[in-house]
Parts: structure tokens; C-alpha cells; sequence
């Protein structure tokens, strides 16, 4: 349990050491969401911007008025808002995967990557991210799909039995099951992307086989040490949105808004905390062992002999 | 002498006059006999110490029920009082489960239209569901099975077996009884339509031969179709029911025997009065849950069927069911039965939300949150029909809004009352939404499709059907309640259900009604929201303000001295026309309040105040309900763009999150 306590605190001190990286992907993801929300916001405001009865999504949040809007033929299809949303969320993806290099280059380092490094590694490492990437979905897309598979065919088993809560805990615990496993094929590929950024590794098959490697030693402490962070991440959630319902006035976007993007800052921090935990113990298993020289003993000649005595002395 | 010729005359007469008396009572008792049968005159089921409705049937039904093999063996005795006024020599009976059969009117609605419950992507054996009759016999007239013919009164599909006729080889004369004794056998489906198996339950609805309704002068018996629903006419049922004795059993009626066999089998006997259909239903694993209601005509015994996870909302369905009765019992009509039981079906069943005369489903699941009223919806929309649909018993084939709609108006009245206006639909973690605003979201999208007096089976799609016939319906009649007053309609529902309950009402029955207790006449209005597709649509169209002398010399506008113009332009922009009231905010504060009667397709307003116009809004006290779209009824001079800001922050919110966690998992 230790070896985790120190992997978890390892990776906190690194994610730690290294804020502004989940600053700038924050400003990164929230420009982008912005943009992706513009065609949205300009479809409302001639909807809504003249309207008192926009007043009762304001004060409180009726639910009816909601659908009222998106029914009525004056709004207009919300396919025309929900693709350049979905764009961006695209293009958000695409930037993590081109930054990350620099990132792991940052955490895998002494001291501050400057610009030009991080970059430099970014535009060294790109095509063997997206190669990565695509061997990740060619991986985990059929196991998913088979993961999955076998969950419906449980739930559809289940679902002749009488005992109603059965199906809830077979849907329960084999989502459990399924997250722990795509968890674990995580942990392989982050392994493998820290291995390519940090043996600066062009043949991505064999970063993959290191990560495979490195996964399997000590898949479990790795599997704990994700599990503990990602529950964090998920108490985040929870607790921001809780906040958001509790904390918050609902006509008050500002209040609103402040506390989403905590929110998602502390999201990101807990995903680069996984990060930074694979990197520290990529690092460790892969420390270069000095070997140990033991001083060679000095040789211990024999004293030099003293001046012959002048002849005729006694011994 | 004379006496005894007085004593001989007295004794031939006694004589004559005892013949004569003989004679009449031969002849009395030949036509007894010619006439055997008898609709009960019993009221053992109603709190009632007379018969509530005109009998016209009287099924006797013994049923013998298969769980392994979800069939049931029947024998029906069916008397019927030939009180059509004229001589009847046809027959038709509706043979529903023949519904669930692939080539069926019902299924093949289904496939083209969708249904509420299977998709039928592919047919299975377990959809399958029959109503076969075995023997049908005549008493007097012997045995007309091979007299049966199936009939398609609606689509002429010859594969459709949801009716069977029989011609009778003498007509059957006014005022006379005819008695049927019908073998038949059930194959039940897994659960469509409200009615079938799933898993260890059973729901039996719809489940036996049943006579059509003689109706406006000939019979009227339709197709089961996916959109329609049921029709029949009032009498007494008396039901044996045999099955396993493990299974818990609620049915339509009052439990009047029960008695365990020896083969490990129980019958229980029901009995019901001024009923119009008969349902029942079994589970080993019901827990039952009993109340009393104190109804104004007497005690009514409650009886909860809840499934065993969802034994902690018991306390739940209890309390909505009774504040549903007392709200029934204080606005429009006494509740007459002994009984009402309150069925949780099988989750996932297809069996929820359904109406039997005193057996009604419930709908829930064991998450269910307090906020979500779901469970409440459903058990007082359900419960409403025992009256609509129940004791009013209009055409549910042709005028289903009459059941229906007129029951969506009083779940939303009810609602309101009892969970509150904005919040009886939904009211968890601050999102709330209200049962009468549900109601007219499930119509504006189809606000022009059809109109509410279209029989049920020709609406234009299933969407339709279920937002004109419920949506617009409530929608319609709590419109009215802006022009004759909430009070007045309230108090025509109220005169509808005392006058009409145990008739067949028609639509023109219910809309006279409201003419007559209002005093009005309302044509005008019914012609659009009811016989038309007119749609009412009123907005803002332009409001502006500009100093009135401004070109003066010299001049400079000053606040509270320099006099507007002020004109305000409202546009009906619906076909609909509706008188509405129009309300004009000043940036002084005052108000002016105007109306308007729609005649024309806009209007114009003029002012000249110390103040500019600030906002303009048709129907301020929001009680059009019938106005496709609310956000264009107002308009302000300047933007408000919070709400923008607020729906535009939950867009961001939810990309943001869908973005991280794409990452989180695919880099």
C-alpha cells in the first residue's frame, strides 16, 4: 500500500510542480467550448433576448419552458448549434493529443521546460501520439465492444429473473468491471506514451511493448493508484455539482459559471495527476542502476628495505 | 231458491274468473319462459342501494388460468337485453387478443406508426396472442359456431381477427333477452397493450368475447387498433377465476368467494355491477396493501398491489390515490364501487398506466425519487378514467378525447392542487416542470394536425393521436376557463358527469353542456379548438417610443416632461381567432391594460405619455393555454439577455465536459 501512497503522492507532486500546464489546457478547453457554444448562444438570444417569459428559465429552472423552446418551429433545429459544438470538442481532443508530449516532457524533467522544448518535443512526438492513438482505438475498440456485448447479454439473462434489483447490480458491477479493465488498457498506453516522449522512441510498437511490460509487473498497484485518483476526479464532480445546486442562485450565471470551471480545473488536475503518477513510476522502473564499484584495496607493498647497515655492525 | 240460483251465478263466475286467471297465468308464464333470462338487478359491488346504470349485459364468465403456459381455458354465458328498440339478427364481439398476431390491423398500425410499448423489429413467438371460441351456441337456437365469421368493419384487412360476427337465424325482438354460451380459449402475449405475461405476472385485460355496442342506430364494434381503445356497454359480471394457489390476485369488482382445490389450484369469484369490462391480475409476489376510503355514498376498500421493491412507496400510492378520490368526490361526482385496487405491475412489463372499471395500473420503479411525481401522475390520471371512461363510458373508438383529454383536464386541475401548479410533474434539484405545461408541450408540435373530433384510429400518427386527443383537449378546455371562468367550467365537468355517467354520451352531449351552464354560446370556439385544426399563435410584432414633438425648436428630451409617442403592434399570427388581453409597461411604471378580440390579423396601439413604452405582453395572467408559443406572446425595448447567458453557460458546461472526458479516456 505504500508503494501506491508514494505513487499517488509522487504523481501529486509532479502535477503539482507543473500547474500552469493544466491552466493553459483549462483556457484551452473553455475557448474552445466557448466557440463551440457561439452558435448556440446566438440562436437563443433571438429566441429569448426580447421575451419575458424567458424569465422562468431564469428564476429557477423550468424544465417545460425548455422543451417549449426546443419544440417550437421559431428556434429552429438544434442539429445547427450541436455540430459546431461537437467540432470543438473534436478539436479539443486533436490539441491534447498534439500538447501532450510537451507535457510529459515537463513532467518527466529536473526542471522548467522552456517554450521551444516543449514544443520541440510536441512537433517531434505528434505522429507517434496519433499512432498511439489509433492503436489505442484498434485495442480498446473491439474489447469495449466485446466488454459491452457481454453486459447486454447479462442484462438481457437478468432481465427473466423476478428479483428486480438483480439487473441494477449486474449493471452495476459489470460496469465496474468493464471500467476497470479500460482502465487498465489506459494505463498501458500512458505508459507507452511516456516511454516514447522520454526515450524519445520513433518505433511506437516497441514504446507499446515497454508499456505492456511496465503495466504487467505491477498492474495492480497501477490499477489502485488510477482507481484512487479517478474516484477523486468523480468526487469532484459530485461536489461541484452539489455546490452548483446548493451554493448557487439559480439566475446567477456568473455564480454558475465560476463554480464549473473549478470544477473542471480540478477535473483536469485529477487526469494529469494519473499522468504525472505514470511518469513517476516510469522513472523509477526505469532508473538507469549505477552499479556499485567497491574501491579496489590498495596494494599494500611490502616496506622498503632500510640502508644495509655498514658492514661489521651486529644485527 | 233465489239463493241458490244468486250461490250457482257467484260460483259460475268464482269458476270463469279463476279460468281466466289460470289462463293468464299459462300465458304469463309461457312468455317467461320464451324470455328465460334476466340482466341481475344486484348492487352488492356499489355503495348504491339501486342499479346505477341501464343494463344492458350480463356476462357470467368461468376461467381457468395456465401460468406455465400463460393460457387460459373460458366458458362465457353472455345475456344480453335487447333494448335497441328495434329486432336484432347480427351479432358482433370483439375478440382483442387476436390483436397481437402479425398480420393483425393492430400490428401492422404498430410497425408503420410505432406503438407505446414493443417495436416489433422482429416478430417473435411470445407477441403472439389469440382469443379462440371453441363453441358458440344460442340458447334456443342451438349451436352457430360454424356461423362465425370474422368482420372488418374499419380497414377491410382479412387478416384481421379482432372481431367475429354471428347472424342469428331469428332476430331477436325488442325488449328481449338472448343468452350466449361461448367456449373459448386465451393465449396471452407477453405484455402488449396493457394486457399478457411477464415473467411470473399476468395482467388479463381485454381477455374475453365481448358484444359490441348497439350505438346511434346500429352496432358498433371496431378493429382493435394501435391508437384506440374500448367501448362496451353496463352490466353485471360475475367472474371464477381459477389458478395456482401461490398467485396473489386483484380484479375488477368485489372478491365474494374463495375457495382452495385440492389440485393446488384456488377460484375466486368476483362480482361486479354497472361495470362496462371485467380485468384481473396475478403475481406470487404482490404485497398487498390495504386502505379505506370514506367516499359519499360509502366506504370504498383500496387495495395496493405493490411489487416488492417498491414496497417503501406503498405509503405513496395510498396517499395520491385517496387525495385523487376526495378531489373527485368534492368537484365532480360521488365514486359509487366498494372497491378500487391500485395495481404495480411488473417493471418493465408495457402493463403500467391502464384503466379497468375498479382496477387501475400504477407506474414506478424502486429509484424513484420523491421529486419526480411520476407514480403520482399516473395513479391519478388512471384513476380519473373510472369516471370518464368508467361511469361516463363515451366511444373511446371514435371520440377518445372525451375520456381521455376530459381527463387530462382534471389530472391537471388536481395536480395543481395537490403538488402545486409549477412543480406536479417534476420538482428535483431545482428543475421543476408542471403537469400543465406537460400537457400542452405533448400538442404544439402537432398543433395543426388533426382535430380533437376525429375517431381515434385516423389520427395522422401515433404523436398526434396522443397530443391532440390529451395535449390540446386539456389545453382546450383550460383555455375556456378564460372565457366562461374556472369555476364555470369546473361546474360543467361537474353537470357532465351527474347527467351523463352510466349513458353513452357524444361529443355534442359534453360541449352543450358548457353552452348550458355558461349561459354562452361557445360555438365559435368549439368549431376552432374542437371540430378545426386552427392553431392560436398571437406575438409582439413591433413596440417602439419616440418623442412626440420632436421637431420642435429647441427641442430636449427630458425625463418624466418630454411626451412619447408610444405605438405597440400585436400580430395574430395563428388562424386561430381569440379574444385576448394585451398589457403595456411604461418605464414610469404605469400599466395600461387593453383588449383586443383577434378579428383582424393585427392590431395597433397608440399612446402619448411622459413615458416611453417599456415591455408589451399578450395574455399577462398566462392563461391562454392554447398559444403555440409563449416566448413570442411578450417583447421588452431592451435586451435581457440573461437567460441567454444562463442556457448559453449550461451549453458550454456540458461541451466542456464531453471534451475532457473524450480526452481523458481517448489520449
Amino acid at each position: 500500500m505504500s508503494d501506491e501512497r508514494n505513487l499517488i503522492s509522487a504523481g501529486l507532486r509532479i502535477v503539482n510542480r507543473h500547474k500552469r500546464y493544466i491552466f493553459w489546457f483549462w483556457v484551452l478547453n473553455l475557448t474552445l467550448a466557448e466557440f463551440g457554444t457561439a452558435a448556440f448562444r446566438n440562436q437563443m438570444h433571438g429566441m429569448l433576448d426580447q421575451s419575458l417569459f424567458a424569465d422562468k428559465l431564469l428564476h429557477g429552472f423550468d424544465l417545460a419552458v425548455l422543451f417549449e423552446l426546443l419544440t417550437i418551429p421559431e428556434t429552429g433545429s438544434i442539429k445547427g448549434s450541436t455540430m459546431p459544438a461537437m467540432y470543438f470538442v473534436i478539436l479539443f481532443f486533436v490539441a491534447t493529443l498534439l500538447l501532450m508530449p510537451g507535457v510529459l516532457d515537463g513532467y518527466s524533467s529536473e526542471g522548467r521546460l522552456s517554450r521551444e522544448e516543449f514544443f520541440r518535443t510536441c512537433g517531434r512526438n505528434l505522429w507517434r501520439f496519433v499512432r498511439l492513438c489509433l492503436f489505442f482505438a484498434v485495442i480498446a475498440g473491439p474489447i469495449a465492444g466485446v466488454l459491452f456485448g457481454i453486459k447486454g447479454g447479462l442484462l438481457k439473462a437478468t432481465d427473466k429473473s423476478t428479483n428486480e434489483m438483480l439487473p441494477f447490480y449486474t449493471n452495476l458491477i459489470s460496469s465496474l468491471v468493464i471500467f476497470l479493465i479500460m482502465t487498465a488498457i489506459r494505463i498501458w498506453f500512458d505508459l507507452a506514451q511516456v516511454d516514447v516522449v522520454v526515450r524519445d522512441q520513433s518505433a511506437v510498437r516497441k514504446s507499446l511493448a515497454a508499456g505492456f511490460r511496465h503495466a504487467r509487473r505491477h498492474l495492480l498497484r497501477l490499477l489502485v493508484t488510477y482507481v484512487v485518483i479517478a474516484a477523486v476526479g468523480l468526487l469532484i464532480l459530485g461536489i461541484g455539482m452539489w455546490s452548483w445546486y446548493t451554493l448557487v442562485r439559480p439566475s446567477s450565471v456568473v455564480g454558475a459559471f465560476l463554480i464549473t470551471q473549478v470544477m473542471f480545473i480540478l477535473w483536469l488536475w485529477a487526469r494529469f495527476w494519473q499522468r504525472a503518477a505514470a511518469v513517476a513510476y516510469y522513472l523509477r522502473e526505469t532508473a538507469v542502476v549505477v552499479p556499485v564499484v567497491a574501491p579496489e584495496p590498495i596494494p599494500v607493498q611490502p616496506p622498503a628495505p632500510l640502508a644495509p647497515p655498514p658492514e661489521g655492525t651486529a644485527a | 231458491m233465489a239463493l241458490r240460483r244468486t250461490i250457482l251465478l257467484l260460483s259460475a263466475v268464482l269458476v270463469l274468473q279463476t279460468l281466466a286467471n289460470s289462463q293468464a297465468t299459462a300465458k304469463a308464464g309461457a312468455s317467461h319462459s320464451a324470455s328465460a333470462f334476466s340482466i341481475p338487478e344486484t348492487s352488492s359491488a356499489t355503495n348504491s342501494p339501486t342499479p346505477l346504470s341501464q343494463r344492458v349485459v350480463a356476462y357470467d364468465i368461468e376461467a381457468k388460468y395456465d401460468a406455465v403456459k400463460h393460457a387460459l381455458e373460458g366458458s362465457e354465458v353472455l345475456t344480453y337485453h335487447n333494448l335497441t328498440g328495434q329486432p336484432l339478427d347480427r351479432f358482433p364481439f370483439h375478440l382483442y387478443l387476436n390483436s397481437f398476431q402479425p398480420k393483425s390491423t393492430w400490428i401492422r398500425e404498430a410497425k408503420a406508426m410505432g406503438s407505446r410499448d414493443v417495436r416489433y423489429e422482429k416478430w417473435e413467438e411470445k407477441y403472439n396472442g389469440a382469443d379462440e371460441i371453441k363453441s358458440f351456441e344460442v340458447v334456443g337456437m342451438g349451436d352457430l359456431t360454424s356461423k362465425l365469421e370474422f368482420i372488418q368493419p374499419d380497414d377491410g384487412n382479412k387478416d384481421d381477427k379482432s372481431v367475429v360476427q354471428v347472424v342469428l337465424p331469428k332476430p331477436v325482438a325488442p325488449g328481449e333477452f338472448i343468452q350466449f354460451k361461448i367456449k373459448f380459449r386465451d393465449q396471452f402475449p407477453e405484455t402488449q397493450a396493457r394486457t399478457g405475461w411477464k415473467r411470473d405476472f399476468i395482467f388479463g385485460g381485454q381477455w374475453f368475447p365481448k358484444v359490441g355496442v348497439w350505438w346511434n342506430g346500429a352496432w358498433n364494434c371496431h378493429q382493435f387498433h394501435v391508437t384506440t381503445e374500448f367501448f362496451a356497454d353496463f352490466g353485471v359480471y360475475d367472474v371464477k377465476l381459477t389458478l395456482p394457489q401461490n398467485e396473489v390476485v386483484g380484479a375488477t369488482g368485489v372478491l365474494v368467494n374463495a375457495v382452495k382445490n385440492a389440485d393446488g389450484t384456488q377460484t375466486l369469484t368476483y362480482h361486479g355491477d354497472d361495470i362496462h369490462d371485467f380485468a384481473w391480475t396475478a403475481s406470487p409476489r404482490y404485497k398487498v396493501g390495504e386502505d379505506t376510503f370514506q367516499g359519499s355514498m360509502g366506504p370504498v376498500q383500496l387495495r395496493l398491489l405493490m411489487q416488492p421493491a417498491h414496497w417503501s412507496q406503498e405509503a405513496r400510492h395510498a396517499k395520491i390515490l385517496k387525495q385523487t378520490l376526495e378531489h373527485f368526490e368534492r368537484w365532480y361526482g360521488p365514486y359509487p364501487y366498494k372497491t378500487l385496487t391500485l395495481v404495480d405491475p411488473e417493471p418493465d412489463s408495457a402493463a403500467g398506466g391502464m384503466e379497468y372499471p375498479t382496477l387501475i395500473t400504477g407506474d414506478t420503479t424502486w429509484w424513484m425519487p420523491d421529486g419526480i411525481h411520476l407514480p403520482e401522475v399516473v395513479v391519478e390520471h388512471e384513476f380519473g378514467h373510472q369516471y370518464w371512461y368508467g361511469m361516463v363510458a363515451t366511444n373511446e373508438f371514435e371520440d377518445a378525447w372525451l375520456d381521455e383529454g376530459v381527463n387530462s383536464y382534471t389530472e391537471v386541475k388536481i395536480l395543481d392542487d395537490v403538488l402545486g401548479r409549477n412543480t406536479s410533474f417534476l420538482n428535483q434539484f431545482g428543475i421543476t416542470a408542471g403537469e400543465r405545461e406537460a400537457q400542452r408541450l405533448q400538442f404544439i408540435g402537432v398543433a395543426d394536425v388533426d382535430p380533437m373530433a376525429r375517431k381515434a384510429y385516423e389520427y395522422a400518427s401515433f404523436n398526434s393521436y396522443g397530443g391532440i386527443t390529451y395535449g390540446k383537449t386539456a389545453s382546450v378546455l383550460l383555455t375556456l376557463e378564460k372565457l366562461i371562468g374556472e369555476e364555470t367550467v369546473q361546474k360543467a365537468v361537474h353537470t357532465y358527469f351527474m347527467r351523463y355517467r352510466f349513458t353513452h354520451p357524444t361529443k355534442e352531449d359534453f360541449l352543450k353542456t358548457f353552452e348550458e351552464v355558461s349561459g354562452k354560446d361557445l360555438r365559435w370556439y368549439f368549431n376552432q379548438a374542437v371540430y378545426g385544426t386552427q392553431v392560436l399563435d398571437y406575438e409582439v410584432m413591433r413596440l417602439n417610443s419616440y418623442p412626440a414633438f420632436w421637431y420642435e425648436k429647441d427641442f430636449k428630451e427630458k425625463k418624466s416632461e418630454t411626451v412619447y409617442e408610444s405605438k405597440v403592434q400585436i400580430h395574430r399570427k395563428g388562424d386561430f381567432i381569440f379574444p385576448v388581453e394585451i398589457e403595456v409597461r411604461f418605464d414610469n411604471g404605469e400599466k395600461v391594460r387593453e383588449h383586443w378580440d383577434g378579428q383582424d390579423r393585427w392590431t395597433r396601439f397608440t399612446y402619448q405619455k411622459k413615458a416611453k413604452v417599456e415591455s408589451v405582453e399578450v395574455d399577462p395572467d398566462h392563461t391562454i393555454q392554447l398559444d403555440r408559443d409563449d416566448f413570442n406572446n411578450s417583447r421588452s425595448v431592451g435586451p435581457r439577455a440573461a437567460a441567454t447567458r444562463k442556457l448559453a453557460n449550461y451549453w458550454n458546461f456540458i461541451s466542456q465536459f464531453f471534451a475532457q472526458f473524450l480526452t481523458w479516456w481517448m489520449v
